[in-house]
This record gives C-alpha cells, structure tokens and sequence, in this order.
C-alpha cells in the first residue's frame, strides 16, 4: 500500500515527516518498505503560456512554439503539436530538472533551430503515464508559477507492507486511523456528502442478485450527465504516485475512492446495460468475457458476474469487461459498490490468475458497511470532476452481515501477555481503534467494526492492547523449563557423521532436493517422486540420490581448476512409495564422492584418487560410527564401474555401495577417469552405530607373529581368504593385517601373492611356538583346501 | 726409549709428561685419536708407565715423594682426557644428527583436510544454544501433507497467507494433500500430537517455496523453528527466550526487538528484529541503515492450534518462533551471494576449515 504523505494528512493531520513516521508505523506493524519522493527530480519548471505555434523549418514533424513564462519569452522545439496560442503549459527552461530525465536542461540545436529548453509531457513531469503530448493545463495557474508549488508535489510516499489478514490497511483511511490510534491525533473522514437531483436512481435502473451468498449486498447509485474528460492534475498525481494510472475522471473518482475508502468501485455505462438492469449471478457453464486487459477468460460455475439482462459485463469483484466500460461518449453512469463472500474472490482470482486491487481488497475481506459511503464519496467526485448528477439515493439490495460482538477477561489478556493489563487499559486501547467497549461481569465486550473482519476471537482483542500499548510494554522472562535439553537420536547421528566424514577429509556440500530426468537416468532409478509445479522446469523431480549432484560439483570444481576435490552430503531423498505404504518414502542418505590427485607435495606417492580412498571413506565413516559388522558384496549396478565397485552390506543388509563411477558416466560429465564415490541409508546404519560394547580386557601375554604369505589365483577376493586365514586360525588368531598384494614374475601368469602379518595370542598365557606354528599348519591346510592356496613363507 | 732411572729423572718425566699428555689429548681430533693419545701417555709402554715401574726400586723418601707426584699427575691426565672425551662425543653426536638434518620449510605430511558448511556451522550453534536452555532437538519429514503444512496451522484453504507462501506440490496420484513443507512449522503440530504439555522443543530442517534462483532467493533454505507449550507462558517468555538466545549467538550487547506482524498460527505475531551485529545498530549497508536486522518471525500459539491437537486451550499457553539461518550465515561469513552456499565450490568450502 502506497501512501501519499499529503493525502495521509488531509485525513489526520498530523506534522510528522515521512521519515518520523517509520518507526512509528513499524511499532504498530505497518512496516515501512521504502519512502520516495515521485517528484524529487523537479526543479525551476514554471507555468508558461503559448504565444505562437509554427512549422519547425528544418522538420515536418517538429513544431516551433513561442512562449510567456512570466516576463520572459522563450522558444522551444516540440515534437508533438497537440498546444495551440493561448493553452498554459509546463516550460523546463535551461538549468530546470524533471523527474523523468537525469541531467537538467539546456539550450541545445535541434535541427538547426535552438530549443531553450522543452515543453513538457505528463509522463516527464512524472503525471502519468501519458506520454503522448505536450500537457496542456486548466486555465487557473498564473503564468510563471512554480509548477511543482503550484499543484502540491512537494510530496513523500511510503511504501507499506500490510499483512493479509488487514484489508482494512489497504486504504488510506485505515492507515490513518492507525496513525490517530498511534499518535492521539484526531482521524477525520472525507467528505462523503452529496447534492442529489430529485429524480431517483431506482427508476433509472434497477439491480437483482440472485446469489446473495456470494453477494450479500450489493449497492448502485446512478450519476447523470457527465462530461468523461481528465481529472484534475493533482488527483492524477496522487493516482500515479499511489500505482494507479490515472483514467478518467470518472474511473479515476472510483479509483481515488477506493484508495481512500478501501472500497473497490466499479463505474459502468448505464446505456450500455442491456435493460439498464444489473443482474449479480453465477457464471454460466461455457461462458466467455473480455476483461478489460484484453484476454478472453473462461468462466466457470463456481464465479460470480455481473451480468445486465443478456451478459456478463464484468467478473464481480476482479475486473470489468469492455462491454459496460465507460467511454468518452458515456454521458450516465452506474456506480457499482458491492460486498462479495471473499473467499469465492479469492478462489476466482487465482484460477483465472488475476490479481488486482479489487480482488485483492475483496478476497481479504471487504467492508459490507463502507458500501454507502463509498459510493458517495466516489459519486460526489464525479459530480465535482465530471460535473455529473447524482440521482437521489442508492439501489441498495441485501443486507451487510451482523456485527461480531466480542469480549476480553483483563485476567485473561495478563496472563497471555505477561504483564498486569486492566479493564481500564484495554477499554482505551480498543476505543483508540474505534471500538466502544463496555464493562460486564469483570469483561469488556466490544462491536467489531465491519472494516475488522480479522478480529474473531478473544485472543485477537488481547493482540489489539498491545499492539496500542506497544510490544515494547512486554518484559523479558524465560520459561522454568524441569527438563535437560537434549537431540532426537537422528540429529545426534548426523551430527557424528558430518564429524567423522570432517575428520576422513571430505568437505560438506550441500544441493538442492531437485533431480532432471537425466539425473534419474544416471542412477537408473524409475521410482522417482515428481513434482506438479518443480520450481525450475528442468529438475521436475524429487532427488533419488545425493551422488549425481556431488558429481556435478566436483565437475564444477575441475573446469574452475581446482585441484582435486573430496565432497560429501548428509541429506534426505525421496522415492515413490510402495503401493501399500506410505506414498513417498523420504530417507536420509550420506554420500561422498571424490576425484583428482591424492596429493601432489613432496612425501607424497603421486597417484589419483580411486575405489580405495571412496573404500577408505565407507571404513573410517563406519569406524567412526562404531559399526564393525560391515562388509563388501555384489559390484554395484549404474553409475558405478562394474569392475570396481561393490554393494556395501551392513549386518548382512543392503546399505548402499561404493566405487569408482562408470569411465563412459564420468567422462560425460567432463570428470577425470577416476571419481570414487558412495552412497549409503543412513537409516539401515542407525541401529548399529554407536552401540556400547562390553569392556575388553587388555591382553597381557606378548604375541607370537608370524608373516605368512600364500599364492592364489588372482580372481580370489583378498578378504575371503583373510576371513577363512581368521577362520582357520580360531581364537588364537589376534592381529591379521594385509600388508602386501603382488603379481607378476616370478609369479606365472594369473596368480597373485597375498602376505599377511598375523598376531597369534592367548589370552591366558604366553603362547609357544608349537602352538602358533599348529596354528599355521591349520590356516596352511585350510587355505590350501579352500583356494588350492600355496603357502610361500612362514 | 730409557726410562728414568732415580727419583729426579721420574720427576722430570712426569712433568713433562703431563705436558705432553695435556697437548696431545688437546690435539686429538676425534675419539680415535684421542684413544691414540690415551696409550700414547698412560700406556703400558709409556714413559708414565716406566715412572710407576721405577717407584717399587726407589728408597722410601724418594718413593714417597716421587709416588705422591706420580698420583697427582695420574689424575690430572686422566682429567684431562675425560673432558676432552667429553667434548669429541659432543662432536661426534652432533655430527651424527647433522646428517639427519631437514628442509624445516617443507611441507608436513598432512592429512586431506575436511571442513563442515558454513550452514552447519551456524545450525548447530542455534540448536546448542537451545539444548542448553532447556530444549529438545527434534525434526519432520520435508514432504508434508497439507493439513500438517497449513490447516492444523490455521491456514484455511482460501487463507491469503496460503497462496503467498509459493508452494510445491508434490505429483504423486491419488495424494494431491502432498506438498514440500513451506516451513518448520509442521512439526509444532506433530510434536503436540505426540505427547502432552510441557512441551519445549526446536526443529532444525530443510523448507521449500516456488522461488526463481537469485542472489538472495534460493527455492530451498533452512529454518530453526521452537515451540513451548506449558502452563503460563507468555508473551514476555517469547521475548526473554530470544533475548537470551540472540545474545549467547550474537553478543550479549544485542538488543531483540518485536514488532507486530500476522502468521496465521500465533497471537500476538510478531516479527522479531535483532541490533545489527555488524554495526552495532549505528546503521549499515546490511542492515538496510535501520540498525536492526530482521531475524524470526513469532508469537504466542494461536488457541485454534492448540485446539486442533487437542489441547485445553485455557489451561495451556505457548510461543512459537521460526527463523531462517541462511541469511544469518550470510551476514556472520560475510557471504555476499546466497547461490555461494549451494555451488559446493572447493575454495569456498575450504575457507570453513576448523570451524564447527
């Protein structure tokens, strides 16, 4: 809501500046978005009058005028001749500022004829938006006046950003009456009197509602004999300073109304309503209307029209069409002042996505009492700018609703507010925002005011008092809260997997919780939740996976010429359902992913990143966690390298995989061969992480340790033969640590050495030597058994 | 070479002896050497040597005598090669060790360095502060059903408040109540219906609207949300608790302001501002030159609330608060473009190191 300061106080007058006033209206909730000045920019243009028009020499469209500005005569190129001997009109002269252009004037060429200065358009004097010629103004300015003193625009507007549930705010009635609650001032209404011709308007139309739920009250009242022309240059100012253009005088009464009053308007020409009738009804099923912007819109059955006894002439409480719009030829008019069910606005307006100040004042909930006076001031303005004639008093049909009555227990509001409030203080409070309050039964109950639809419950009263009072009165005290704070067990998880994924080196990104179609390509899912209106078109669909999103960061990362990078998200991802459960199934994943040199400074083996640091990353996330019982499985499926990568399985369960990306995925990201990544339900890992164990005892007999070192066929996995090596070695087995992987020669062709260092120990004496080396022999046979192992060393 | 062969040649040996020891031991360059010297002067071919041989020959005063001497001038080669000694294994250890020597200036051998997001950073700071006060750390699931998102929160179907928050709805068939929650507010109603008053809880989490990308718009964002339901809560409570909170995040010199605003879902609302902790509150580009900087939005639960889950509405009162983080990252980092926090650019992330 846009508030011109002068016009705020021509209704409470009060002397505060613009800049005074902010951090009042802030305290009250009307908070201040910005302040300007519209006519800032204009300096030194005076009222000048033309002496002479004629033909620019040089130039067939361009025109010579001669012109008085109190004194001196100056002449002036125009490009549009629409001024003629005689009219008053804005002179820039050199040195003047308008606000439309950024340095002031000067005398210049134009063509070959100097210009000193320019006559002026409405739109360069920041008028309105009309731009088509020079403005020609109404013959009572003396010549040489300042324009800018001369019609008021010394003058500030605010910016108010006013909640939705106060449609009352959306005028400048309502904010003053903020202001006079806020400073004491006395609020004083516009003048809504009228001089009414003896003829009456309900002969000169008439009005049927026949959906009075939708339109409780609907209130018309007929102006006759107007001359559709401008309307004074101050109101067009005030209209355009406030976001409005300005029209006519007629529309603009209704809009300058409206904008005092909170009250939409609608002016129609009463000769072009078929039967001189106003029918208010549903739209019927098919039926079409231009609105005034120009589009064809399809009406359904669930929106109220105004309609005249053959169509529709406008959408009630959203825009007119251009079938019953005032024209310059209109010489009647019927002015429409009516109370629509909001709601019914509400839903009209979205679906026809169709926002304007009427359905925004409408579907906030308008004022079903306003309607009158409304009407009255509007039709006194048409009166006076158009000089029309009011018809003696309103086709007034329904009724406004009842007044909601409302009371507050003193106890009640102290309690809430947390501080002592008293009958007195809040019959004050209410009675500063209009409401008379009465005293009953240790309450004081209150009317709600028809302008008040937000007021509903007692609670509503209690935010009233101290708003008046001001939120400042309210102290500071803290809740004795009989608990110790703590974290639900999934934040405290989260919170530990960060740390620990901090600790192994990786850094946290996060990304949006959107997929593209080619992300859920990358991982081949199909399950995919998607979305009825995705913020961005591209990425319709809910993310399956955190991976494709670290990939494309560390692609982002590579082109930037960063070297190396090692990246993990923590975050939720979202599957369809399964048809009997839930339909979405929302699950916290972790993933990492990572690419580039492993280290490229001296002391450093210069080699890339791969499977086995992405390997590294799962071990010390689930070291870190606590969980021992995980283990490798199947090679995961797309995007990951078939060759190098595996499921990562969890007390036996699936919990997600590990890998190298696919070589074809990774270079159609523009990634280097090697990216290693995973992925893993932080869901299935939350029931065996941090678990307590038992204490054990720390050994206290020296172990016995013995390298063995075994030949295998080279497609034996390492870790079955370490785990059948521990296997086969039963309790005494302490230690086993790989410690080296080696083919070629000697070795033939398709085998490999596996060297492992194993601690023998028992827990209750130092072993002997014949004990570890049965031990050996078991492990030797076993290995030999199971993999045709031939041991190399002992 | 002849030995001495009375007490006044044993004399003139030992002291020129002595000398000689003391030079040569002085001369040594290294322990070789100086084992060298040792035989050399206390040997058992010595000159040193003889003069111990002829004492037993020698008569009883001259052996006296010529023995005292032949002691003292014992001990004082043996002196004399022992801090000589001492000074050839400083040499020589320090010897050893410069040939361990290193470039001190290299690099360390040093571990890939991780680093948490400047977004985690700050959630957990506010999550602790109210872990410390008293409060519960809960969270919801980001797809919520419309009654959770807006009608037990009071906001009707044809609610303005509804059509502005800018929602996503989910597509999925035959559930068009789905939508990604607008804000953390969901979870008061969840939490209420989980259990009964007092309830103290704060929401970390992840909330969406329909917003184009742009400097200081992001489609997701993140927001802390508390709410505390009991017997006697008030206004003043909302007010002290972000006090105290503001002041253990921001500075205990903050001041907390609020002003009156509407959320469907509290009454009294208030939108709540904090001093500017880059000026001060003097007035600064940050703060848009008001001194204050808008931080939550708040109030008191509304009755209706607390009458969707059930709860006495007389006997119980509450306060609610939600407050974004981003933008309080934002300003703390000096982060000047919010699509910085979600590039996951390396020399971004990297400059968080150690925090956290």
């Amino acid at each position: 809501m846009r508030v011109v300061l002068s016009w705020l106080r021509e209704l409470c007058p009060i002397e505060l500046s613009a800049e005074e006033l902010v951090p009042i209206l802030d305290m009250k909730g009307l908070h201040v978005e910005s302040i300007v000045r519209p006519w800032e920019g204009m300096a030194g243009v005076v009222v000048a009058r033309v002496l002479e028009v004629r033909n620019h020499p040089n130039s067939d469209k361009l025109c010579l005028a001669r012109v008085d500005a109190g004194g001196t005569q100056r002449e002036l190129v125009v490009g549009v001749r629409n001024m003629k001997a005689g009219d008053l009109v804005p002179l820039a002269g050199p040195g003047a500022r308008v606000p439309g252009l950024p340095e002031p004037l000067s005398a210049r060429m134009i063509r070959g004829v100097e210009s000193e200065g320019m006559l002026c358009s409405p739109r360069e004097l920041g008028i309105s938006p009309d731009h088509s010629g020079i403005l020609v103004l109404a013959d009572d300015v003396p010549v040489g006046s300042d324009f800018k003193a001369a019609f008021g625009l010394d003058d500030a507007v605010l910016d108010l950003e006013i909640e939705a549930n106060r449609p009352d705010l959306l005028s400048m009635v309502g904010v003053a009456r903020e202001v006079s609650a806020a400073t004491g001032i006395p609020l004083g209404l516009p003048d809504t009197s009228v001089t009414e011709a003896s003829d009456h308007a309900w002969d000169a139309a008439t009005v049927e509602v026949l959906d009075p739920d939708k339109c409780p009250r609907y209130l018309a009242r007929v102006i006759r004999g107007v001359a559709v022309g401008a309307s004074p240059l101050r109101v067009q100012a005030r209209l355009t300073a406030s976001g409005m253009r300005p029209v006519s005088n007629i529309v603009d009464a209704t809009n300058y109304a409206m904008l005092e009053m909170g009250q939409p308007m609608h002016p129609f020409d009463l000769e072009l309503l078929d039967g001189r009738a106003i029918v208010v009804r549903r739209a019927r099923p098919g039926e079409r209307l231009v609105t005034l912007d120009d589009v064809e819109r399809d009406l359904s059955e669930d929106d109220l029209v105004i309609a005249d006894r053959s169509r529709a002439v406008g959408i009630a409480g959203v825009m007119g069409s251009a079938d019953g719009e005032v024209s310059p030829s209109t010489r009647d008019v019927l002015l429409e002042s009516a109370y629509f069910e909001p709601k019914g606005i509400m839903r009209t307006s979205r679906r026809l996505g169709l926002l304007t100040e009427a359905s925004t004042r409408f579907s906030r909930g308008g004022d079903p009492e306003i309607l009158e006076p409304a009407a009255n001031r509007a039709a006194r303005l048409m009166a006076e700018w158009g000089s029309g004639t009011v018809l003696a008093g309103a086709i007034d049909v329904g009724t406004a609703p009842e007044r909601r009555r409302l009371s507050v227990r003193p106890a009640r509001a102290s309690l809430v507010l947390g501080y002592e409030v008293s009958a007195a203080d809040i019959a004050d409070a209410l009675g500063r925002l209009g409401m008379q309050a009465e005293k009953a039964d240790g309450e004081i109950r209150v009317e709600v005011p028809s302008f008040r639809p937000d007021l509903e419950r007692e609670i509503d009263l209690i935010e009233e008092v101290v708003r008046v009072q001001g939120y400042d009165a309210v102290g500071s005290t803290v809740p004795g809260i009989m608990e110790a704070g703590g974290f639900a067990p999934g934040y405290l998880l989260r919170r530990r997997i960060r740390q620990v994924m901090v600790r192994a080196g990786f850094r946290e990104a996060l990304s949006l919780s959107f997929a593209s179609a080619s992300d859920l390509d990358l991982m081949g899912h199909e399950e995919a939740v998607r979305l009825a209106n995705p913020p961005s078109a591209d990425e319709p669909y809910l993310r399956t996976s955190l991976i494709p999103n670290l990939l494309r960061a560390l692609a982002r990362n590579a082109y930037r010429g960063v070297r190396g990078a090692a990246l993990f998200e923590v975050g939720r991802v979202f599957r369809s359902g399964p048809p009997e459960g839930a339909p979405v199934d929302e699950r916290e994943f972790v993933a990492a992913a990572l690419t580039g040199p492993a280290g490229e400074e001296v002391h450093w083996e210069r080699r890339e990143l791969d499977f086995f640091d992405a390997k590294g990353g799962v071990g010390a996330l689930m070291a870190g966690l606590g969980i021992t019982e995980w283990a490798v499985g199947e090679p995961a499926q797309r995007p990951f390298h078939p060759a190098r990568s595996a499921m990562v399985l969890v007390a036996g369960l699936p919990a997600g995989v590990v890998g190298e990306i696919h070589p074809g995925v990774a270079s159609g990201l523009d990634l280097p061969r090697r990216v290693g990544a995973f992925e893993l339900d932080v869901g299935i890992l939350a029931p065996y992480a941090g678990r307590a164990r038992p204490l054990r005892d720390i050994p206290r007999f020296p172990p016995v340790r013995r390298d063995l070192a075994f030949v295998v066929d080279e497609e034996v996995p390492a870790g079955a033969v370490a785990d059948a090596l521990r296997e086969a070695g039963g309790d005494l087995v302490d230690a086993v640590v790989l410690f080296d992987v080696f083919t070629g020669s000697p070795l033939p062709a398709g085998k490999k050495n596996l060297a492992f260092s194993v601690d023998f120990r028992a827990p209750d004496r130092t072993l002997t030597d014949e004990e570890a080396e049965q031990a050996v022999a078991a492990i030797v046979a076993r290995l030999r058994r199971d993999f045709g192992a031939e041991f190399r060393s002992g | 070479m002849a030995g001495p062969k009375d007490a006044d040649e044993a004399l003139t040996t030992l002291e020129r002896e002595l000398e000689r020891g003391r030079s040569l031991f002085a001369a040594a360059s290294d322990l070789d050497a100086l084992e060298v010297a040792e035989t050399a002067v206390l040997g058992r071919k010595s000159p040193f040597s003889a003069v111990q041989r002829l004492l037993g020959t020698l008569p009883e005063d001259d052996r006296k005598r010529v023995g005292r001497r032949t002691n003292e001038v014992r001990e004082a080669l043996r002196g004399a090669m022992a801090a000589r000694r001492a000074e050839l294994e400083v040499d020589r250890d320090r010897t050893i060790l410069e040939s361990d020597r290193v470039d001190v200036t290299l690099p360390g051998r040093r571990l890939r360095q991780g680093s948490l997001h400047p977004l985690t950073i700050v959630q957990d700071e506010v999550v602790d502060i109210f872990t410390r006060m008293g409060y519960q750390v809960v969270e919801g699931p980001e797809v919520e059903t419309e009654w959770y998102n807006f009608d037990a929160l009071n906001i009707a179907p044809d609610h303005p408040a509804r059509t502005m928050m800018d929602t996503t709805f989910l597509g999925v068939p035959g559930h068009p109540e789905l939508v990604l929650r607008t804000h953390t507010s969901p979870m008061q109603i969840r939490t209420m219906e989980a259990g009964q008053p007092p309830v103290y809880v704060v929401v970390p989490g992840r909330v969406f609207r329909n917003e184009e990308i742009t400097a200081k718009n992001m489609p997701v964002f993140h927001q802390v949300e508390g709410l505390a339901v009991d017997e006697g809560i008030t206004f003043a409570d909302l007010k002290g608790t972000l006090e105290t909170f503001y002041r253990a995040l921001l500075g205990p010199e903050r001041e907390v302001r609020l002003t009156p605003s509407f959320f469907p879902f509290v009454e009294p609302g208030a939108q709540v501002e904090v001093s500017c902790f880059v000026c001060g509150g003097e007035g600064c580009r940050t703060c848009g030159h008001t001194g204050w900087i808008e931080s939550a939005g708040a109030g008191m639960v509304h009755p209706v609330v607390l009458e969707n889950v059930g709860y006495d509405s007389e006997r119980y009162t509450g306060f609610a608060f939600g407050m974004g983080h981003d933008r309080l990252a934002m300003i703390r980092f000096g982060i000047p473009d919010i699509r910085l926090l979600w590039e996951s650019d390396v020399r971004f992330l990297e400059q968080f190191a150690g925090q956290g």
